[in-house]
């Protein structure tokens, strides 16, 4: 659906704060009513959302708990013990940065009947934020205007103007919320040299871990079926490869029968890799993906099908994938894990 | 210490009535979340309304947070920041400052912000505000972080309401051709 210059100005201005009450009022109830117009609100709420990362952190007080919790009715009844799945072992360094692989694989999920075309020669180097055009991918419409084509800019260029726009900011930062930025010149990457560096993985099965305090890129995908919703949410660590599945809204399945994981990469000739049954509890924590190439880990289809118990006999999925998604990155390679004070 | 992918996991366990999960998520993300509100309300007792009000939402709509659109972190401070917001607006007609109670808002740990901690994202929304004239960066800034009215922006640049209006309109769709949208 077509929204008029006004419909994105309400949006993006909700999404800023500076709408008064009642067009407040109004958006709210235009949103309840149109799930497009609130993908918009949204995308546009997201992008903003960002500059949240830069406010301090300031503890509420002790007894907030009990009251949300109260809120909420939790019985308090002991739980099972909560297991996040395992920390990845230290990854090897050098991070892997895999931004034109990542460049790709968002790109190719605009279109996602369309396969991302075979290896074609190195790209421009890409400066697109994963989550960038996804708001256009998820709406049934694009938000933001008519083209799906993602506009790269050229990464030397990005980082040029990221010192000069630091540079520019500085005093706005400073005066409104406190922010200190650093000078340009302590600024990494600068200098006319491309930051980005293209690690070729070498396929040898499992890396050496060495002592290094880089953090690995982290990747997410969410499987999910016809009905929406996800069953399933993959993880897998840049560096280690080690991935998990965790089940979050599967139906349960007949005790004959076992869900099975596959990579599908037209890299590989469409021809689905098994990475092995779902076991019954709720995490499943393999290295089978150590020995895929990076950039077929990244650009690959993973999908779920039922088979028979233990999983196909013969390599090759016997249904149809219930339930399918790809891989996000949540954490880039470089950046540090989110700090939560 | 909790990872973007460790948040969401949690936040899928909360979806799933997972109450450790949640008690974990709180744990990991009240701080962010209060500073953030603390900053627009200026009063304790009303950011602490709008946080329990947040995280019953969560608890709520935890099913519903799609990790491909937001990062955990920016989709729970949404949903705090439009409360927040909500809250102000409404109650306008009393400037906030003027209010007994309204205080400095003092971050517990006001840090310089090292480039890269800050996400791609980051880094390219602040390239393009930094691209704006330095007071319509501020005025996008003090609207964004400080939830300011354009009755409260206008008096801050001493310039008629329908000017703010227009700078903002103007910044707005500078900030959106900047980033390609």
């Amino acid at each position: 659906m077509e929204y008029s210059e006004d419909h994105i100005a309400l949006a993006a201005e909700y999404a800023l704060g500076t709408l008064d009450a009642d067009e407040r009022a109004q958006v709210e109830t235009m949103m309840a009513v149109d799930q497009d117009f609130t993908a918009i609100v949204q995308a546009w709420e997201f992008r903003l959302g960002v500059l949240n990362q830069m406010v301090g952190s300031v503890e509420p007080p002790p007894g907030l708990w009990d009251k949300i919790s109260k809120a909420v009715g939790l019985t308090g009844l002991p739980q099972p013990a909560l297991e996040l799945p395992e920390p990845p072992p230290p990854p090897p360094p050098p991070p892997i940065v895999l931004e034109d692989q990542i460049g790709e694989a968002v790109a190719s999920l605009q279109s996602p009947a369309v396969p991302p075309p075979p290896s074609s020669p190195p790209p421009s180097p890409a400066s697109v934020a994963a989550p960038a055009p996804l708001p256009m991918a998820a709406a049934p419409a694009p938000p933001f205007g008519d083209s799906n084509v993602v506009r790269l800019t050229g990464r030397v260029r990005s980082y040029r103007n990221l010192a000069v726009a630091m540079t520019a900011i500085a005093a706005a930062l400073l005066a409104v919320i406190g922010v200190q930025v650093y000078s340009p010149g302590l600024l990494p990457g600068l200098g006319g040299k491309p930051a980005t560096q293209i690690v070729e993985v070498r396929p040898s099965p499992v890396p050496t871990p060495r002592a290094t305090s880089a953090p690995s890129a982290q990747y997410v995908a969410l499987l999910q079926g016809a009905a929406g919703g996800p069953a399933f949410i993959l993880t897998v660590d840049g560096a280690t490869k080690n991935f998990t599945i965790r089940k979050v809204g599967a139906p349960p399945i007949d005790a004959n029968k076992n869900y099975e994981l596959w990579l599908i990469s037209d890299k590989l000739q469409n021809r689905p890799r098994s990475l092995g049954v779902i076991g019954d509890t709720n995490f499943t924590t393999r290295p089978l993906l150590a020995g895929y190439d990076s950039d077929v880990i990244n650009t690959a289809t993973y999908a779920v099908t039922v088979e028979q118990s233990g999983g196909s006999p013969d390599g090759a999925p016997h249904s149809q994938p219930v339930f399918i998604g790809r891989l996000i990155e949540t954490v880039p390679a470089n950046a540090a894990p989110a700090r939560n004070r | 210490m909790l990872t973007p992918a460790e948040l969401v996991w949690l936040i899928a366990a909360v979806a799933k009535g997972d109450e450790a999960a949640f008690e974990r998520l709180y744990g990991a993300t009240r701080a962010k979340l209060y500073g953030v509100v603390l900053r627009i309300l200026r009063r304790q007792d009303l950011a602490e309304e709008v946080i329990q009000e947040t995280y019953v939402k969560i608890w709520n709509s935890a099913g519903q947070f799609n990790p491909t659109l937001a990062s955990p972190i920016t989709w729970m401070a949404s949903i705090a920041r439009n409360r927040a917001i909500d809250i102000v607006r409404k109650r306008s007609e009393l400037s906030i400052e003027e209010e007994p109670a309204a205080m400095e808002v003092a971050a517990d740990s006001p840090d310089p912000l090292a480039r890269r901690e800050m996400t791609e994202e980051l880094k390219r929304l602040l390239e393009c505000v930094g691209r704006l004239e330095p007071d319509r960066q501020k005025l996008v800034l003090l609207a964004y972080y400080n939830g300011w009215s354009r009755e409260q922006l206008a008096a801050k640049f001493e310039a008629p309401v329908n000017t703010v209006k227009t700078w903002l309109r103007r910044s707005r769709m500078d900030i959106r051709e900047c980033l390609g949208l």
